[in-house]
């Protein structure tokens, strides 16, 4: 009996989407996207994994309640499983969500072989997740001091060493199975974005703790409601992705961008049902030579060009000719990332607000020069930028221009003048007399060492000593975290495109967070905190000009560059575009039948 | 010959004990922190002393020698910090690879060693002797990054002889296919350094009064070389081929990094590279282990080769 | 084994005797000491001085292909001289960085500070006026072509390599004389004393051999935080030992119960005396051959190291920091610094292996 329900809220869900469950599938098995990792992946739990290339395999098997839209730029936020885009009320401190009826899990025994509908309650168990101590997620900070009755239920569990999944928080209002409402401490305009970051993604209760291990984590079964399943998996080596025959579809209607490649992507792609790509075939391959010949051979459709390749395949930012010959064509974006260089405002040398300080770190500034750095350690793939936030995030403005130029001798000048006077060697000391020598952080690969060496030079041509000091990554983390290192590049890469995002780097409570400069100026803090409370708008870019100048004057950093981000696609891939965000699009685009076998092609 | 294998094991012991207690200073004492990389980018320190908690990293040290110690007893190292996957699972998934190339090089380098440092021996002294020794040390004086990095661009790539990189689910496809470059380079490198070895073995058991009795006896030269001294010779290679294969298993990382075999040496490293302990600990003491059972097994065929040789 | 040989004071003459007959050893000595040469020069600073210096354009390629037109189509971009971003013509914030120029041509009047103050406006704004008086030095140009090519940065190749196989035989040879070191005096106890000293060394060296060596670096490595070629030269020494303890402790276990050694005793030499200056003298040319095997041994690892990241630091060349660079040179065309790291290495592994091969067969002639 209950049986029979089920089977008839599925034809009526069937109805509903116009489209019949099992005929939703329009995926063809033979067009096979052959893809490349740069890095092993972990694993596909969404609150626990934190590497990119396992968070491409996440989103295409899971999916979250918002999400991009694949041609707009700067990124449009648009419903994915949610009805439409969150009601927010309250003075940005109510959300109002409606979720999509008829979306179902794709089967699996946990389900007890019943099918399986998404509700907002998955959502939620998703959510509380994050906050589980026992899953240490990275992404806890998503939900952190934000959701009324949220923090406390993860205190309570610290103490008792158990999530309790059973309490209701009052912050997620379950108005009936599909409304969830959102409760908010404060005004936070941002939320949308996150709900649209893949950690957020639904999952089942029922496969978590069918599958979890010791620590709670399903790293090695996914089921989610999304367009991929995970069909074959050898760790570290392959992964293959097929289309999810459950998963609902859409007719692809994207509106064309100022870009002009868009029309001819619109074009070829208009009005059909996706996913078309039936199988995504992802090898890993770590080395860059490796990587390149397997493109050139064919073996890969779609390759993400490294910055050491970038040559090889670019000139000044346009493909080679030679490759453009071949079919091959570039789909080039500006990441929304900084990296900034950044002097520990709590070390005795390098740090502190008085003005022989200020001036020392000013001059340092003024000596590097980023657009050398841009051309040999990344090969021209990069733009210098001017502003905190990058090109592509809301709240960057291409307008600002910084205050801080490239002049060494305005630089030598400046450490004259504040008495860091030279002595005979060449090398300048404090203004008491005594030694100065300052130690930059890289980590021990050759980008790492490539940018000592850019510093090396620039604190040779202003006299001061530079001790340079690689690390491995984690032990660098562990340094950064406790203020412990001096001075290091560091690079920041937005989980959601608001200017936010790249704001808090900078505010005095994240100091051992993210705020690795360990910055404090309370004039900076004082500003960050009224722009928390307002949405984007010119008065909120009023407040971040005035904190980009503090940055400037103060000098606690030097803003950096933005990388750029090629894609190649050969001949057979069909519209596609790198999207800043999402991190995987082959659920947009499509591919040519193939004609020939590949694995025999020169 | 059992009491003597019991005895072998058992004096096993105490090494391997020095083994774990080096990996336990060096992995839990002094090594990184995990805790800050687990927390991924935006971490608090209440978030990492939970974490630190989770992994029982906040335990004091002899409390954790005491698990590590239990873990190697049963044989369960747990689970990698970093993806969550069973030690056990990591090191079975990824022997396979490993060994489909390690197993045809070292038979392939060690019989093609043999025969040539045999008829090397045979002409010793004599010109091609010397320049066969030059040619040997000329290569062994290339470093096998450059070996990789430019068969992989011209014989794989620009000649199109290989695939450029990968490997596939299929045993013979993996071995004929996808290891064919992989075991070539191995070759390569290899050869050269064994070569010169094993004629120092030969020449060292040519200069032995059996043979001179042999030769004086009538026997054609290539019967006494071909038997005799490589019967005699058999027992220094076997040791140190055997000895040798254990460690090889990490070395292929290169090899392995290059052209996307899945293998232990590649996973070595990214477990390093990861700080994810569990696995460097794990493979540590198993590779270890392994050590020291094939150098039993070494002397073991000592005794199957030359049955003069008594094992104590 | 003949002992006359070893005692009278002959033995060493008598090896450098056959050593000289040996006309490839000979040659093999000659090119090693031509390296030990350039070493010598380059570490007082007589040749490759300024090495670090940007004499080319980045990828300058070596003067003997002459025309740089392929160059110059390869890296357009990084030819452009170190200039301020806004004379990049290329800039996609060119525009902007224009205006930015006049700007700056007008003093810092026309930024909009939003409010706020700089607290070093006074001073900056008076340096500025002051500099604007001096003319600049200006910067010395650039060579297009090399002897041997430029790397990445414009430094000359050829002074490159110099410097690099300054660092690499330092490494080597400093990190053999440690291991060796090392092995001969844990050998010397080991076997000198023998009964629980040896078992102890014993102990210690099967669990150092038992650990995979890769590994073992990797974790000498990680304790070892500080970065140097120090930091090398102790990862490969403390790692390396084990070959000649093996084998200095067998020598040893021989020649403690040889009548000179127990003459010694009677005469009342104490042990240290005995072990080192009786005994050692016999056994140093086990030795020496196990230095010269370690030096090349450690010279090829130190290449290994840099590729894992655990190489020379920031600003010093080697072969292993040059081949590392090197090694996505060769997919864009870039192949001299590969060739001149690689040809300077394999010229003195060669020559060196030779050498020892010949030392040996000199100091121990039962093998012919």
């Amino acid at each position: 009996m209950r049986r029979f329900n089920w089977l008839l809220a599925l034809v009526c869900a069937g109805f509903l989407s116009l489209a019949p469950w099992p005929a939703a599938h329009a995926a063809d098995p033979d067009k096979v996207l052959h893809y490349a990792f740069v890095a092993p992946e972990t694993g596909f739990d969404p609150a626990v994994t934190r590497d990119l290339y396992s968070a491409e395999v996440i989103q295409s098997i899971f999916e979250t309640l918002y999400t991009y839209d694949y041609l707009a730029r700067p990124a449009k936020l648009v419903p994915q499983t949610a009805v439409a885009l969150p009601e927010i009320t309250d003075g940005g401190k109510t959300y109002t969500i409606h979720l999509k009826r008829g979306i179902y899990f794709s089967p699996d025994p946990a389900f007890g072989g019943k099918p399986r509908e998404l509700t907002m309650a998955d959502y939620v168990y998703s959510f509380e997740r994050l906050l589980d101590p026992k899953l240490a997620s990275p992404h806890s900070w998503l939900f952190e001091g934000k959701v009324v009755g949220f923090d406390e239920a993860a205190a309570r569990a610290r103490e008792t060493g158990h999530f309790d999944y059973d309490a209701p928080i009052p912050g997620f209002e379950l108005v009936d199975r599909y409304t969830l409402r959102i409760h908010l401490k404060h005004p936070d305009y941002n939320l949308g974005m996150i709900l649209a970051h893949e950690p957020t993604s639904a999952v089942a209760r029922e496969v978590i703790e069918k599958y979890r291990d010791a620590s709670g984590q399903v790293m090695a079964h996914p089921v989610g409601t999304g367009a991929y399943l995970l069909s074959k998996w050898v760790r570290g080596s392959r992964i293959v992705l097929t289309a999810n025959p459950g998963y609902r579809g859409f007719i692809w209607n994207f509106k064309a961008g100022s870009d002009p490649g868009d029309r001819a992507i619109v074009a070829a792609m208009r009005g059909k049902r996706m996913p078309q790509i039936g199988k995504v075939d992802i090898r890993i391959m770590v080395e860059d030579q490796s990587r390149w010949l397997a493109f050139l051979d064919r073996q890969i459709d779609l390759l993400e060009l490294e910055g050491p390749l970038a040559p090889k395949a670019l000139v000044d930012g346009h493909l080679r000719p030679e490759l453009a010959a071949k079919g091959i064509r570039l789909s080039r974006i500006i990441d929304p990332e900084i990296s900034y260089y950044y002097w520990n405002m709590q070390d005795p040398v390098v740090g502190g607000l008085s003005p022989a300080k200020i001036a020392l770190r000013r001059a340092i500034a003024m000596a590097y020069d980023v657009q050398e750095e841009i051309n040999v350690v990344w090969n021209g793939e990069a733009v210098p930028l001017q502003y905190p936030i990058p090109p592509g995030v809301v709240g960057y403005d291409p307008d600002y221009v910084s205050s801080v130029h490239y002049h060494p001798r305005l630089a030598n000048a400046l450490l004259d003048r504040y008495g860091y006077r030279r002595g005979a060697d060449g090398y300048r000391t404090l203004p008491d007399g005594k030694p100065l020598t300052i130690t930059y952080t890289a980590r021990t690969d050759s980008n790492g060492t490539q940018e000592s060496e850019m510093w090396k030079k620039t604190f040779d041509s202003i006299g001061i000593r530079m001790a340079s000091n690689l690390m491995q990554f984690p032990d660098i983390l562990k340094a950064e975290k406790e203020c412990h290192l001096q001075m290091r590049t560091s690079p920041w890469i937005a989980d959601y495109p608001d200017g936010d995002n790249f704001m808090q780097l900078f505010y005095g409570p994240n100091i051992h967070q993210n705020n690795n400069g360990c910055t404090e100026i309370p004039a900076y803090d004082r500003r960050y905190e009224a722009s928390q409370r307002l949405p984007d708008g010119p008065e909120r870019d009023r407040l971040y000009h005035q904190m980009a100048r503090i940055l400037e004057v103060d000098a606690p950093i030097l803003i950096g560059y933005a990388r750029y981000r090629n894609m190649l696609a050969q001949p057979d891939v069909i519209g596609y575009k790198k999207h800043p965000i999402l991190h995987c699009e082959w659920l947009y685009f499509d591919m040519t039948k193939p004609k020939r076998d590949r694995s025999s092609t020169p | 010959m059992t009491a003597y294998i019991v005895r072998r094991l058992w004096q096993m012991l105490p090494t391997l004990l020095g083994v774990v207690l080096l990996v336990f200073v060096l992995f839990n004492w002094v090594g990184g922190d995990p805790a800050y990389i687990l927390a991924g980018k935006m971490s608090n320190p209440q978030q990492i002393a939970n974490i630190r908690a989770q992994l029982g990293i906040d335990q004091p040290y002899y409390v954790q020698l005491w698990i590590f110690l239990k873990q190697i007893a049963s044989f369960n190292f747990g689970a990698s910090w970093s993806t969550g996957e069973t030690v056990s699972h990591v090191l079975a998934t990824r022997l396979g690879p490993s060994l489909t190339v390690l197993v045809p090089l070292t038979v392939m380098e060690t019989v093609i060693a043999i025969g040539l440092a045999l008829a090397v021996a045979y002409v010793r002294g004599s010109l091609t002797d010397r320049m066969v020794m030059i040619a040997c040390t000329v290569g062994m004086s290339i470093s096998i990054l450059v070996y990789i990095i430019v068969f992989q661009y011209w014989l794989a790539y620009k000649m199109g002889l290989f695939p450029v990189q990968g490997w596939g689910d299929h045993f013979f496809d993996n071995l004929f296919r996808y290891s064919a470059l992989p075991i070539l380079i191995g070759l390569v490198v290899s050869i050269a350094p064994d070569l010169r070895l094993f004629r120092t073995f030969f020449l060292d058991e040519i200069n032995q009064d059996y043979v001179r009795t042999a030769r004086s006896k009538g026997l054609s030269e290539p019967r006494i070389l071909w038997v005799h001294v490589l019967r005699n010779a058999a027992i220094p290679i076997v040791t140190y081929v055997m000895s040798n294969l254990p460690s090889l298993l990490i070395g292929e990382f290169l090899i392995e990094r290059f052209f996307s075999i899945p293998g232990i040496g590649r996973e070595v490293i990214l477990a390093v590279e990861r700080s994810d302990f569990p696995v460097i600990k794990a493979i540590t003491v198993y590779v270890a282990a392994a050590t020291m059972i094939f150098n039993l097994l070494a002397d073991l065929l000592y005794q199957a080769i030359d049955p003069r040789v008594q094992l104590k | 084994m003949n002992d006359a040989v070893r005692h009278s004071p002959g033995l060493w003459a008598l090896a450098w005797r056959r050593l000289r007959a040996d006309r490839v050893a000979m040659v093999a000595l000659a090119i090693v000491a031509l390296y030990l040469v350039s070493l010598l020069l380059s570490a007082t600073g007589v040749i490759a001085r300024h090495w670090d210096a940007e004499v080319g354009v980045s990828y300058a390629p070596p003067s003997f292909l002459g025309a740089e037109t392929a160059a110059q189509r390869d890296a357009p971009r990084i030819k452009v001289p170190p200039a301020p971003p806004a004379e990049n013509p290329r800039d996609p914030l060119g525009p902007l960085l224009k205006r930015l120029r006049a700007e700056r041509a007008a003093g810092q009047g026309g930024i909009d500070y939003y409010g706020i103050q700089d607290p070093l406006a006074g001073d900056i704004t008076k340096l500025r006026a002051k500099l604007r008086a001096e003319p600049d030095a200006g910067v010395a140009k650039k060579r297009a072509t090399l002897p041997f090519g430029a790397d990445k940065w414009g430094h000359d190749i050829v002074q490159k390599t110099i410097k690099g196989s300054e660092t690499s035989i330092v490494v080597g040879l400093t990190a053999a004389f440690l291991a060796t070191l090392l092995g001969t005096l844990f050998g010397a106890i080991s076997g000198y004393y023998g009964g629980w000293v040896d078992d102890c060394f014993n102990w210690f060296y099967s669990v150092f051999t038992s650990v995979p060596y890769l590994l073992l670096i990797l974790a000498v490595a990680a304790v070892l935080h500080q970065k140097g070629v120090l930091t090398i030269v102790l990862i490969l020494g403390l790692t390396g030992w084990t070959g000649v303890y093996r084998l200095i402790r067998a020598e040893y276990l021989k020649h403690k119960q040889r009548e000179y050694v127990l003459a010694a005793d009677a005469i009342g030499a104490s042990h240290a005396s005995r072990m080192f200056r009786h005994i050692f003298p016999n056994v140093s040319h086990v030795a020496l051959v196990q230095l010269s095997i370690l030096t090349v041994a450690f010279i090829k690892s130190e290449v290994i190291l840099s590729f894992l990241g655990f190489g020379v630091p920031v600003g010093v060349a080697s072969w292993g920091s040059m081949l590392n660079e090197a090694q996505n040179e060769l997919i864009l065309g870039k192949w001299w610094q590969l060739v001149a790291a690689t040809t300077a290495m394999a010229v003195l592994v060669t020559a060196f292996s030779v050498f020892t091969d010949a030392l040996r067969d000199a100091l121990d002639p039962k093998l012919k």
